[in-house]
């Protein structure tokens, strides 16, 4: 008897966020352990909540139904973790696994086995990969874009060019730019530890609705899934998607052959919905490169961000922070107070902590500051005696607060240098037409060169300014010591 | 056996390192305290006015106390210059300084600073805005052949700023900054990043027809003077939302909240992020008799404001740049409700007196029940 519900037809609908993957799903128990057990607990209980209980309803143990008892019975007893009868039973289970250690282990198997043994939605994927995030910011490699209104040179109205995003306006006119060609789940949700509002996009190839048992391993896909995260009024936009000169390589394959279903493309149409998505009539934006992309997303938020420090990277940090000069109520001349303690007071007074009195408000932090690593500050001490005050001096000129202060770390670097080398030129024609590229890696690039410069290994006075970090580039050309953009070049 | 006096000794040492780190914070208090008093006596008027009587009477009377004068002098002198600077950023907000751009293949070392210091709601300064201009010879035009005889004039560029992203820098640049579009193409390497490739093509435009397209002359004063405007604007608007934030109560939610206590307690309000606060804490609006659950701008640019009162209506309104309620829409489950938005705009339409106009619309609307059909509609909604 084929029952005609399971006839299959093309739609152009989203995945439905309460898709179910089945438990078993060996993948899911890897995506569920990158989280941390108070992790894992803090997500059960937000879909414990009253709110959200229809949304991610666990399964329970059914009293009325006389007939199947027996067969639950049996089941029961195979099952490591009974089903609870009441939501209540439920709430205060996990609640006991919170007061009392353990791995994190029994939380997962717990909530595979036990609550949601009828499958984990892709809602609740959506939610552990976002809280994945939200812990390691550091994840995963994001691209800066600049959203850019087309035509909007011509017209000389001077106020501000950022779309104004409302989520669900925006998360339609995004299904509608990309339902006919893929089909995807969305989910948006805001960052804890940073500004950021992340959208994560899973995106299938086959625009079938998934029957979940044979496809349950590609709807864990990592591949498959997008990241966008939009910062609070500014207009840029982060995307996970690798850099653009793939992307870019990937378009004019597609162009030629119709079909391209690998997951590069499809990520490719997803980009390329999104500012389509954010256009409105008569104002419509494109997405342009910024030669940025970095692991950490603090970088990009204070790179492409919606604070001060966009343009004033490098030497001029110390007007990002305002670190050079107090507020014009500060009765001490500024050459007498520290870049530290102005960049703390200016921040307390942004804080608007309650009694934050110029006398108090910046001294508990500070003290904390010293009591916490009072050998380091002794070494420090020895060591500054040991650096000329002139290298010093030039250190703080060159690279100003960044890397000391604030922090935004670069992981990559690229330079692409068009000089020819001064040495060699005379003797060799041939060197002064081969560009040199130079790739720096590492945990923090920018802060790398400072220590270099500080250690005397690179003279700080004749470092030209991409080393550092003014212009707040991961890649970047150089002819002469400057940056070239596409533009001029 | 051993470990319970090792843990006493631990205790101790805990207590002492304790009561050792409040003892330097006081110290740093005192100390940061102490400092602030000396400056601001070294420029106390009466202070710097017996300084300059005794410089004048100095040269008559050189025998008492030279030498405490001496040492004295030149930090009276220190401070009263930064209390003139002070009061120079106090009074015009807008100042100017030299910098030197420290970079060694920089073509033009010494940059303009122009600083913008802005006063909040509650006294305090906010951190300073700074806008670093380049003044920069623009290469001799070489399609220049009809007329363009005359050197061309300097001119200036935004090098560096902090300026948020609030405000469009770039595009006032563009209309209070207007460079000759000849130079673009020469200045494309100076690592100026705005440059797109569309102001290249009129950059071309621009060499192909240079009477279409006469350079207006750089307006120094005007872009700061805009700059500022729309900064403060800013500021204003999110103190205003601030202002009406506080006024209704704010709740801020405890960390701990999310686990074990959470539940059950929902009913009483919406935990809501406050963009404009610091930090991602979630806030809530104090039950307050006007119905009003929620109230915060929809974005870091308080352009837009969104009330969502507790029977399940949405509002919507617009801050005008001099701080009127411009537009407002409230949506309720029966459609919109026109009379609400009249009252959000109406009266003399300042953000400042909003709740004001909501409260008096309540006690109007409640007694009496038949003033109009719409009213006794929402007070019954209410």
């Amino acid at each position: 008897m084929a029952r005609s519900k399971y006839v299959r037809a093309p739609t152009t609908a989203s995945l439905p966020g309460d898709l179910r993957i089945p438990s078993s799903t060996p993948s899911l128990v890897k995506t569920f352990s990158k989280l941390t057990r108070q992790a894992l607990l803090d997500l059960v209980f937000q879909w414990l909540d009253d709110r959200n209980i229809q949304n991610f309803a666990p399964y329970l143990q059914e009293v009325n139904e006389g007939t199947e008892r027996e067969d639950d019975g049996d089941d029961e007893g195979f099952r490591p973790y009974p089903a609870e009868r009441t939501i209540n039973g439920v709430r205060n289970a996990y609640q006991e696994l919170q007061f009392r250690k353990g791995g994190k282990r029994e939380v997962i198997e717990r909530i595979l086995d036990g609550d949601w043994r009828h499958g984990v939605t892709l809602r609740q994927l959506a939610m552990v990969d976002l809280r994945y995030i939200d812990d390691h910011p550091s994840c995963l490699r994001w691209t800066a874009l600049e959203l850019v209104q087309i035509g909007v040179l011509s017209s000389n109205n001077p106020s501000a060019c950022i779309p104004r995003v409302h989520a669900s306006t925006f998360l339609s006119g995004l299904q509608r730019e990309i339902s006919p060609l893929v089909k995807a789940h969305y989910h948006l949700g805001r960052l804890t530890s940073l500004p950021l509002t992340v959208l994560r996009v899973f995106v299938t190839t086959s625009p079938y609705q998934i029957a979940s048992r044979q496809n349950a391993e590609s709807l864990t896909d990592s591949s498959r899934t997008i990241y966008v995260a939009f910062p609070d009024s500014c207009p840029f936009i982060y995307t996970s998607i690798a850099s653009s000169p793939v992307a870019s390589k990937a378009g004019s394959a597609t162009q030629n052959s119709p079909i391209a279903t690998d997951s590069r493309s499809l990520q490719r149409l997803v980009r390329d919905a999104i500012p389509k998505a954010l256009s409105l009539p008569h104002q419509r934006y494109t997405l342009k490169p910024t030669s940025l992309t970095a692991k950490s997303l603090e970088a990009l938020l204070s790179f492409r961000g919606p604070g001060r420090s966009n343009r004033a990277g490098g030497a001029f940090s110390i007007f990002a922070d305002a670190a050079l000069e107090g507020s014009p109520l500060d009765p001490r001349p500024s050459s007498t107070v520290s870049p530290e303690e102005h960049v703390r007071q200016s921040t307390s007074h942004h804080l608007n902590t309650p009694g934050g009195k110029e006398n108090t408000a910046a001294d508990s932090e500070e003290v904390s500051y010293k009591i916490g690593r009072p050998p380091k500050r002794s070494l420090a001490n020895i060591r500054e005696s040991q650096i000329s005050k002139k290298r010093a001096l030039a250190l703080q000129a060159r690279f100003g607060s960044s890397g000391a202060l604030s922090s935004a770390p670069l992981d990559r670097l690229d330079v692409r240098l068009l000089d020819a080398l001064t040495g060699d030129a005379k003797t060799e024609e041939h060197a002064q037409q081969t560009p040199i590229s130079l790739t720096f890696t590492g945990t923090d690039v920018i802060g790398g060169f400072r220590k270099l410069a500080e250690l005397g290994i690179v003279d700080a006075e004749r470092m030209p300014s991409w080393m550092t970090g003014e212009e707040g580039v991961s890649t970047v050309v150089v002819r002469e010591g400057k940056r070239v953009t596409k533009a001029g070049g | 056996m051993s470990t319970p006096p090792s843990l006493t000794t631990e205790e101790q040492a805990e207590a002492l390192d304790s009561e050792i780190s409040t003892i330097r914070a006081e110290l740093r208090a005192l100390h940061h305290r102490r400092r602030t008093l000396t400056t601001s006596l070294l420029s106390s008027r009466p202070l710097q006015r017996l300084a300059k009587r005794h410089q004048e009477s100095s040269p008559s009377q050189p025998i008492r106390t030279p030498k405490q004068w001496a040492d004295l002098s030149p930090l009276l002198h220190a401070s009263s210059l930064h209390a003139d600077l002070n009061h120079h950023r106090i009074a015009f907000s807008t100042t100017a300084f030299p910098f030197t751009d420290p970079s060694p293949t920089a073509e033009a070392r010494n940059l303009l600073g122009v600083r913008i210091d802005i006063c909040a709601k509650d006294g305090r300064y906010t951190k300073p805005y700074y806008i670093l201009l380049r003044k920069v010879q623009p290469p001799m035009p070489v399609t220049g052949d009809a007329g363009q005889t005359k050197k061309p004039q300097k001119v200036l560029y935004v090098h560096r700023h902090t300026i948020p992203a609030v405000v469009d820098l770039g595009t006032l640049e563009r209309v209070y900054l207007p460079r000759a579009k000849g130079s673009a193409t020469g200045e494309g390497e100076g690592g100026d990043v705005v440059q797109g490739t569309e102001e290249e093509e009129e950059a071309e435009r621009a060499q192909l027809k240079p009477w279409k397209h006469k350079v207006r002359p750089q307006n120094l004063s005007g872009f700061v003077r805009e700059v500022r405007r729309q900064l403060v604007v800013w500021h204003l608007r999110c103190d205003g939302v601030r202002y009406l934030r506080e006024r209704l109560g704010v709740v801020r939610r405890e960390a701990e909240g999310a686990g074990a206590t959470g539940y059950g307690e929902e009913e009483d309000g919406v935990w809501e992020r406050d963009v404009l606060a610091e930090g991602n804490q979630e806030t809530r609006i104090v039950k307050n008799d006007l119905g009003i659950v929620a109230l915060g701008a929809t974005a870091l640019e308080a352009v837009y404001v969104r009330v969502e009162w507790e029977d399940g209506r949405v509002g919507r309104f617009k801050i005008s740049n001099t701080g009127m309620v411009e537009r407002a829409v409230v949506m309720g489950d029966s459609g919109r409700d026109k009379l609400m938005e009249a009252v959000l705009t109406g009266g003399n339409g300042r953000l400042e007196t909003l709740l004001d106009r909501l409260r008096k619309h309540a006690s109007d609307a409640k007694p009496p029940a038949s003033v109009s059909e719409v009213a006794s509609e929402t007070a019954s909604e209410v």
